[in-house]
């Protein structure tokens, strides 16, 4: 009798109870927010009006030279920012294309079962969490044309020396030691994948005559998409904004082979001190960021993991 | 019988596979763990060499002449205190976003966004800002950009802790009369205590690791130990059992700390997304 009473009206508190109030979250949220807003945001509306002026630090009383959008077309017409734009696209592209091939095979085989399996499930993560700064110092000396380790053993197994950093070859070694660095992350978030793959499926499977390979290709890789999809939007963002690796190894150089976005704008920042020029390119870069990784992101997440009960 | 010893046959030899690859793989960490243990001579010989007797001159000259430790205090300052910072404004906003509804997920996503920002977009105006404010080389310059910058990482990863303890916890404790912040503080705090040490941890890395902001900001007070690596590619070939000592002493608590949390890896990574 009483319980038949208080259901619906309980049922409707709970529903009442069960909602956040609007006024906590905001209250909850704004100090995080504040600081966000405070410490990315202000800069941001700053250096866009200053992208409009022509301020450089070495002309005195620049800063009060309003010259509308001049930076943005002198920017967009140099020969160097598209020289950067295909560098950055470059580097994204093949890094992470490589670094996803290369994650699938090492999960997969991780995957497998062998002695030790966890020990190397914990050195495989060594590379990635190393300080990107350290990183791009030692391959440096890995690199060195005539003293460098890499080289000599080319030469011991009777093949030819290659010059990692010169004009032609210097893109090709950042990637190379964005691949060693970055792979784990792919393998990582692969295996987890590869973890939470039914097993009776794939036996069942199996006992309707399938090889490993067509499991592989008809079970497992569609299984493993939206893993892939998560970490390839990660390392796309990473590597739009990858700096300190780069900037150790080769400082941009030789030329400007393995200059990329971010490295032009730190040159253009702190070398040339050219402000009205360089937070121009920072709009522009941020744009690009955006218009690549956003809609990735937006994709992913939005709805995700929302309400887990 | 037979198949049982033909799969620990198997299971051997996928060991012995396994060896090779990380011995080839991980040979450029090794080969500069080595260089911190071996005269600097010996690492730039021709042969080099690769059975050496080791020895601490490295850390010596890293610790006696370049006066490494002031690098590392700093480090490990800005790191510490940033770390706090971030959890403690980050753990409420992470809770209150746990519990908004659908409609919230907008809000979500855009502070994912704030986080795809590179930072040297900001980098220059961030430079002008703190010379203006006079804060130019200050640990708490880049402590107050560590913590913006490391914020949405924070909430998102916290977030994803909150939603695995079940709602009727905080339904049950609101019904009997507690305010949000009682349920957020004497509840949920406890239960989620593994997640924030692991965000910690995360955001721990990421900012002991930061380079770019600390090149911008800092010049001879608070540099941090990624730095000085920019130091030592100056004074290149000269003292390179030095640079492998400080490289080493760099990326060891990392590690250590990514071999703790290796259960909350994946979670971490993915900010919690793929489940």
């Amino acid at each position: 009798m009483t319980i038949s009473q208080t259901i619906p009206g309980d049922a409707v508190a709970v529903r009442r109870r069960r909602r956040i109030r609007i006024s906590t979250v905001v209250w909850f949220t704004l100090p995080a927010a504040a600081i966000m807003l405070l410490v990315l945001g202000v800069p941001l509306v700053y250096s866009f009006y200053y992208s409009l002026t022509g301020w450089s630090l070495v002309i005195p009383g620049s800063d009060q030279d309003f010259i509308g959008l001049l930076n943005y077309t002198d920017v967009l017409r140099s020969s160097e920012f598209w020289a950067a734009i295909r560098v950055t696209l470059i580097y994204a592209v093949v890094a992470v294309s490589l670094e996803c091939a290369l994650g699938i095979l090492f999960a997969v085989l991780l995957n497998l079962e062998f002695f030790g399996r966890g020990l190397f499930r914990s050195l495989m993560l060594i590379p990635m969490v190393i300080t990107p700064a350290v990183v791009g110092i030692f391959w440096k000396l890995l690199y060195e044309q005539d003293s460098g380790v890499f080289n000599y053993l080319l030469v011991t197994l009777g093949l030819e020396a290659v010059p990692w950093l010169s004009l032609t070859v210097a893109l090709a070694s950042v990637i190379i030691m964005d691949v060693w660095q970055s792979t784990p992350f792919f393998t990582l978030i692969i295996l987890a994948g590869l973890q939470s793959l039914d097993r009776d499926t794939v036996s069942a499977a199996q006992a309707d005559g399938a090889n490993a390979l067509q499991v592989f290709r008809y079970l497992t890789l569609p299984h493993l998409v939206p893993y892939i999809m998560i970490a390839a939007a990660f390392r796309i963002i990473g590597v739009m904004a990858d700096f300190d690796k780069i900037f150790l190894l080769t400082l941009g150089g030789p030329g400007n082979v393995t200059t990329t976005l971010s490295v032009y704008a730190y040159n253009t920042g702190f070398k040339v001190f050219d402000i009205g020029r360089t937070t121009a390119i920072s709009w522009i870069y941020v744009v690009f960021v955006l218009a690549i990784s956003a809609p990735l992101i937006w994709r992913l997440f939005r709805g995700a993991s929302v309400n887990r009960h | 019988m037979a198949i049982k010893s033909n799969r620990t046959a198997r299971k051997a030899v996928l060991t012995l596979f396994w060896c090779v690859l990380a011995f080839l793989y991980l040979f450029p960490y090794t080969w500069m763990v080595l260089t911190g243990f071996r005269h600097g001579v010996d690492t730039i010989s021709m042969p080099p060499r690769f059975i050496f007797e080791p020895t601490l001159a490295g850390f010596r000259h890293l610790f006696e002449v370049t006066g490494f430790q002031k690098y590392i205090i700093n480090s490990a300052v800005v790191t510490i205190v940033s770390v706090l910072l971030v959890i403690c404004v980050s753990a409420p906003a992470a809770y209150a976003l746990a519990h908004v509804s659908k409609r919230g997920g907008t809000l979500l996503v855009a502070i994912l966004i704030a986080r795809i920002i590179p930072g040297i977009a900001i980098g220059v105006p961030v430079y002008l800002i703190a010379t203006r404010l006079h804060q130019l080389d200050t640990y708490q310059a880049l402590v107050v950009i560590n913590v913006a910058v490391n914020i949405p990482f924070a909430i998102w990863l916290m977030r994803s802790f909150f939603m695995e303890v079940h709602p009727t916890l905080r339904e049950a404790a609101i019904s009997d009369g507690c305010s949000e912040w009682q349920v957020f503080t004497k509840i949920m705090l406890p239960l989620v205590l593994g997640g924030m040490l692991a965000t910690s941890v995360f955001v721990f890395i990421a900012v002991w690791n930061e380079f770019l902001f600390a090149l911008i900001l800092t010049t001879s007070v608070s540099p941090t130990a990624p730095l000085a690596m920019l130091g030592f590619r100056t004074q290149y070939g000269v003292q390179w059992d030095a640079v492998g000592a400080a490289a080493f002493l760099v990326s060891t608590p990392v590690i250590i700390f990514a071999f703790i949390m290796q259960r909350y890896l994946v979670q971490g990574l993915t900010m919690g997304s793929v489940k």
